[in-house]
């Protein structure tokens, strides 16, 4: 190899990128990763939560070793109203079993280990610098522009995140339309670790992923979250673009209402804010996916699209690992016959299609349209949840009425029908 | 065309925390290099540059300094090679310690030129190791540059005082101290960054550099945040008509 | 104890012998000098060191280093110029030693007390060598105008080894505005957009009788204004009346500057900005909407 020239080159630091470059260094590849930040993980944004399934097969009982902050034990569910907030409360030892655990993590940590780990395995890492183009020669990508300075390779890897301006630049996709990205603000409020495990009732290195749909994106599609760290717990607020836009709150606003929400407030006292970060969520499933293979060049993680956001739950990590490992699988396919055709490349479509990453996005490919569709699940089941348990446990002295009146009154407000319908068109976009 | 430049690692500032009982804390400060010895490398960096020279970056610290990120960041900007000193005996040293520890260092180095050194260190800014080293390796010393000119077998150097600007001519080798106006350090480019992958930095313990018994000068009796005063805190949200109305009336009081 | 206090300017010399006196009993000035005997009011004794033709005040060190070497005196005061930190850490490298350098407070026990990390902590130490050696700034030792005998001697120069040779002094034009006496002073910082709008500052100054100082980045990256203006550690260390940080972060290399004034005042867009946990008043808000309305309304 001439100085001049590496066999891959990665941009973007991310989990997808990072994950592409280790498994080809350890393959023996001589790869080069440009992060832009001044470290992998420092411009990184996420809810908090990984499903270990696809980093297990990489790099085995990876939690043992990695900074993950707590596993994920506990799941709850809200639905929330300006007032009230009625939660599914699920635990079970069957979510910490290995292959169905998740844990919570914190990116600036998360991804500087993972990069440790590419470095170790022989990757040339180069953070603090952005990759400003692409060389192209006659429909083939060569390499990369960053500054004055010109790199070239056999393969370039795309992995700069859903906004992937690179993408843009090669024709393989246009801007990101409303429809097709939520907007995430999250902050990081420290607490002492016992103070967290008091407060959502957790083991100690047990956590708790708490989602909420309704008032947190002022009844726009969308929701709040909360994940629990070591000693501090994420949260946060996520809102499609293009709700946003019909919606009287600014995002900061709805965070800051959904923090000083009368059941979120107390859970937080005391606590610091220590960082503060918003982010694009790409949403648009499978109808999202841009074309992501070309001559010299592959896209992987946000920046094809693999991402599913169920309004209240958002799912990206483990899809950027699946489609890293699928992307190093091609690469090292193509480097054996030195053939980096956008056509012999096209393995990296079919390693995809076999692997959990098409099949969920599939699964869930109707799904995003389904809450578009369905403003009811935002704004109008939260209230109605409400009322019920209003009704329920708010004791007037009124003479009490027989259950079932008392919850069809509700129900009838929304509509039978409405909710049936509902229901049927969300199982049927599964 | 030896030249050498001094840059201590320390831990960064924006992530120093202060605890309750006004200890601060680094537990979840990276090390870095600190901010004014950036000015340092550069210095050393355009001077070897310019005259076909070599630079070596030259650190003493705790063992904690040996940082691959570290080193690269530093090799990134220009350096041949870096010699550290990294030995947890060697930790939270005083300036005539850290003088005779550089000393010691560079007499491992050799033969030198110029020996450059920052306007202070980001943590202690005392402004002396330079001072220091100068006299114990018995070479002309001089501080506050903010421009050099390098000449056969001199300089001939600007210095910025509080009264006045001075140029003086100084022989080699010597030990000079650069303010951060001499120049805009730079932001290593992607090809810079790779090389620095390529170059070596030699790692020395204590012992390697026969630095043996070794009192601190100054006994450190606390390091204490200092204690905050008591504000009102009154802040006014938005800066609608109103908020700046009423903002006004608040200040109004003290302003009169 | 015996005190030794050395000086580049002579106007210090005085205060400083004057601070000298509450440390110790007995305080002696070190001068150099054309003509012989110029009273030294302040000090016990004035040693007087020929001026030499040519030679730069830092080539009078080893002839200090000379003198100290001789008398043995507790403690050397330093005035923290430039200069005489030069001079310092030479003598302190000749005396195996450190200096305690930039004193906010000294003890009559040789207890020091000065800024560490950019000025989130205060270090207090003490020396551990038989002559500890301190800079200490004019006002941090207050000083009474008690007289000292003032007897003189001639102490000879000692030709330095190394001599440096000066090309060219130019004086610097000092700017005109008094920071450290005004009562009021606006500070501004990276919040303004480009140098233009520090009219508008200015003319808020102006309104409220204020001075204007800045944050670093404004004097040193920007140079927006001159670096004899910005407020904080490696600047100027201000205790106003009234100040008012306007587009400033309030990060501790800042706010150790400004922290002793009497009232704080804070415009900033940002209400996560840490200056809002140090002032009195404050407002969320952008200035370029905020200080128009207030010289509007101030006026
Ligand atoms: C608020 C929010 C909550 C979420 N919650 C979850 C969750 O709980 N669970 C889950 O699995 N997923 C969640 N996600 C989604 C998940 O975070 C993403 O899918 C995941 O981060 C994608 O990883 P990636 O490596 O593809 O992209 P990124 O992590 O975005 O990495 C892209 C990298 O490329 C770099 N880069 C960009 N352009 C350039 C350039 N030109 N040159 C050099 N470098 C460049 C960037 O700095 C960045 O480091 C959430 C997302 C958000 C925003
Ligand atoms: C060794 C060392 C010594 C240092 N010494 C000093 C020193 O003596 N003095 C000093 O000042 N610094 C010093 N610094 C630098 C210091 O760390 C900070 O970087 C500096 O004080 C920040 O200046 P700032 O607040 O003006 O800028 P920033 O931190 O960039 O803050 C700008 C602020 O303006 C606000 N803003 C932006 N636009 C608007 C708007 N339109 N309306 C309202 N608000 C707006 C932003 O919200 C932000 O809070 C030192 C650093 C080091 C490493
Ligand atoms: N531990 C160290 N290793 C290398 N150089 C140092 C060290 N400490 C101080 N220096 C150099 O001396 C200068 C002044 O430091 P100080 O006297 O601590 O303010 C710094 O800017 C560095 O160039």
């Amino acid at each position: 190899m001439s100085d001049d020239r590496f066999d891959a080159i990665i941009v973007g630091g991310g989990i997808a990128g990072t994950v592409t470059a280790y498994l080809l260094a350890k393959e023996g590849l001589e790869v080069m990763l440009v992060e832009r930040g001044n470290y992998s993980g420092s411009k990184n944004v996420t809810g908090g939560r990984i499903y270990s399934h696809s980093l297990e097969k990489i790099i085995p009982d990876f939690a043992q070793e990695a900074p993950v902050e707590r596993k994920i034990t506990r799941e709850k569910i809200s639905l929330m109203t300006d007032d009230s907030n009625v939660t599914i409360d699920f635990s079970s030892t069957r979510l910490g079993q290995q292959g169905s655990d998740s844990y919570s993590v914190l990116r600036g940590a998360f991804d500087q280990w993972l990069a440790g780990k590419a470095e170790d395995a022989g990757v040339q890492m180069v953070t603090g610098i952005r990759v400003d183009n692409l060389i192209v020669r006659e429909g083939k990508v060569c390499g990369i522009v960053a500054g004055e300075d010109e790199m070239e390779a056999n393969i370039t890897i795309l992995a700069d995140g859903v906004n992937s301006l690179l993408a843009q630049k090669l024709g393989y996709r246009g801007e990101l339309s409303p429809h097709q990205v939520a907007v995430g603000v999250k902050e990081i409020i420290e607490l002492p670790s016992e103070v967290i495990d008091d407060r959502f009732n957790c083991k100690d290195g047990e956590g708790t992923s708490w989602l909420f749909a309704g008032t947190p994106s002022a009844g726009k599609v969308g929701g709040g979250f909360i994940y629990t760290n070591k000693a501090s717990i994420s949260l946060g607020v996520v809102c499609t673009l293009c709700e946003l836009i019909k919606a009287n709150k600014t995002i900061p606003q709805m965070l800051e209402d959904f923090k000083s929400h009368p059941s979120i407030e107390p859970l937080l006292k005391g606590g610091k804010m220590i960082e503060y970060s918003g982010h694009l969520v790409p949403e648009g499933g499978l109808h999202m996916v841009p074309k992501i293979i070309g001559d010299g060049v592959l896209i992987v993680g946000d920046a094809a699209g693999f991402c599913i956001n169920l309004g209240y739950a958002v799912r990206g990590m483990d899809f950027a690992v699946g489609s890293a490992e699928c992307a190093a699988r091609a690469v090292l396919k193509a480097k054996e016959t030195k053939n980096y055709s956008a056509e012999f490349l096209q393995c990296y479509q079919s390693f995809l299609d076999d692997s959990f990453v098409m099949k969920d996005l599939k699964h869930y490919k109707n799904f995003p349209h389904f809450l578009e569709e369905t403003p009811r699940i935002f704004d109008g089941y939260p209230g109605m949840a409400a009322d019920m348990m209003t009704d329920l446990f708010v004791v007037t002295g009124n003479p009490p009425q027989s259950m079932t009146r008392m919850m069809m009154k509700h129900v009838k407000q929304i509509g039978l029908l409405n909710i049936a319908k509902d229901g049927w068109k969300g199982v049927r976009s599964l | 065309m030896n030249i050498i430049s001094c840059f201590k690692v320390v831990p960064d500032e924006q992530d120093i925390t202060i605890k309750p009982n006004r200890d601060i804390s680094f537990e979840k400060a990276p090390m870095t290099i600190s901010a004014y010895d950036l000015n340092c490398i550069e210095a050393g960096a355009q001077l070897a540059e310019a005259f076909e020279g070599n630079l070596i970056g030259v650190s003493i610290g705790a063992k904690k300094i040996d940082d691959s990120k570290l080193k690269k960041n530093v090799l990134s900007r220009g350096p041949e090679s870096i010699l550290m000193v990294a030995d947890d005996f060697l930790e939270d040293l005083d300036t005539y310690q850290t003088a005779n520890a550089l000393k010691a260092a560079i007499q491992k180095v050799g033969e030198f030129d110029l020996i450059l050194c920052g306007e202070g260190s980001a943590d202690l800014y005392a402004q002396q190791v330079g001072a220091q080293l100068g006299q114990l390796l018995n070479v002309p010393v001089i501080n506050s540059v903010n421009k050099i000119a390098l000449m056969e077998g001199k300089v001939i150097v600007e210095r910025s005082l509080e009264d006045e600007v001075e140029t003086i001519e100084i022989p080699l080798p010597a030990v000079i101290s650069v303010t951060s106006d001499i120049n805009l350090p730079r932001i290593p480019s992607m090809k810079q960054i790779l090389a620095a992958g390529k170059k070596s930095a030699t790692i020395l313990s204590a012992l390697d550099v026969g630095i043996g018994d070794f009192g601190a000068t100054l006994q450190v009796i606390e390091t204490k945040a200092p204690e905050q005063k008591e504000r009102k805190k009154d802040i006014i949200q938005g800066d609608s008509d109103e908020a700046i109305k009423s903002f006004i009336t608040k200040i109004n009081k003290v302003l009169k | 104890m015996k005190v030794f206090v050395f000086t580049e300017k002579v106007k210090s010399l005085l205060e400083l012998c004057q601070g000298a006196r509450q440390i110790g009993e007995r305080v002696e000035a070190i001068i150099i000098q054309s003509q012989d005997n110029q009273d030294n009011g302040a000090a016990d004794k004035v040693w007087s060191i020929p001026m030499q033709d040519g030679v730069m005040l830092e080539d009078y060190t080893e002839t200090l280093a000379a003198l100290l070497e001789r008398e043995k005196p507790d403690l050397l005061l330093i005035e923290p110029s430039k200069r005489c930190k030069l001079i310092a850490g030479r003598l302190a490298a000749i005396f195996e030693t450190s200096v305690m350098t930039d004193l906010i407070e000294l003890t009559k026990e040789g207890e020091g007390r000065h800024l560490v990390y950019g000025g989130a902590a205060i270090r207090k130490e003490k020396s551990n060598n038989s002559l500890s050696i301190a800079t200490v700034g004019p006002g941090v030792l207050q000083g009474t105008g008690e007289a000292g005998k003032g007897e003189t001697e001639i102490f000879p120069f000692v030709e330095p080894s190394n001599k440096m040779k000066v090309i060219n002094i130019v004086q610097k034009t000092k700017s005109s505005v008094d920071l450290p006496n005004a009562k009021r002073v606006v500070g501004v910082g990276r919040g303004i957009a480009k140098e233009e709008d520090l009219g508008m500052i200015r003319e808020l100054a102006e309104v409220i009788d204020a001075e204007v100082g800045c944050s670093r980045p404004i004097a040193e990256a920007e140079r927006w204004m001159p670096k004899e203006t910005y407020i904080g550690v490696s600047g100027l260390m201000l205790s106003p009346e009234v100040y008012v940080a306007i587009g400033i972060s309030g990060q501790v290399q800042h706010t150790v500057g400004m922290n002793r004034s009497k009232v704080v005042i804070a415009i900033n867009k940002d209400k996560n900005a840490a200056i809002f946990g140090q002032a009195d008043y404050g407002i969320v808000g952008d200035l370029y909407k905020v200080v128009p309305a207030l010289v509007d309304q101030l006026k």
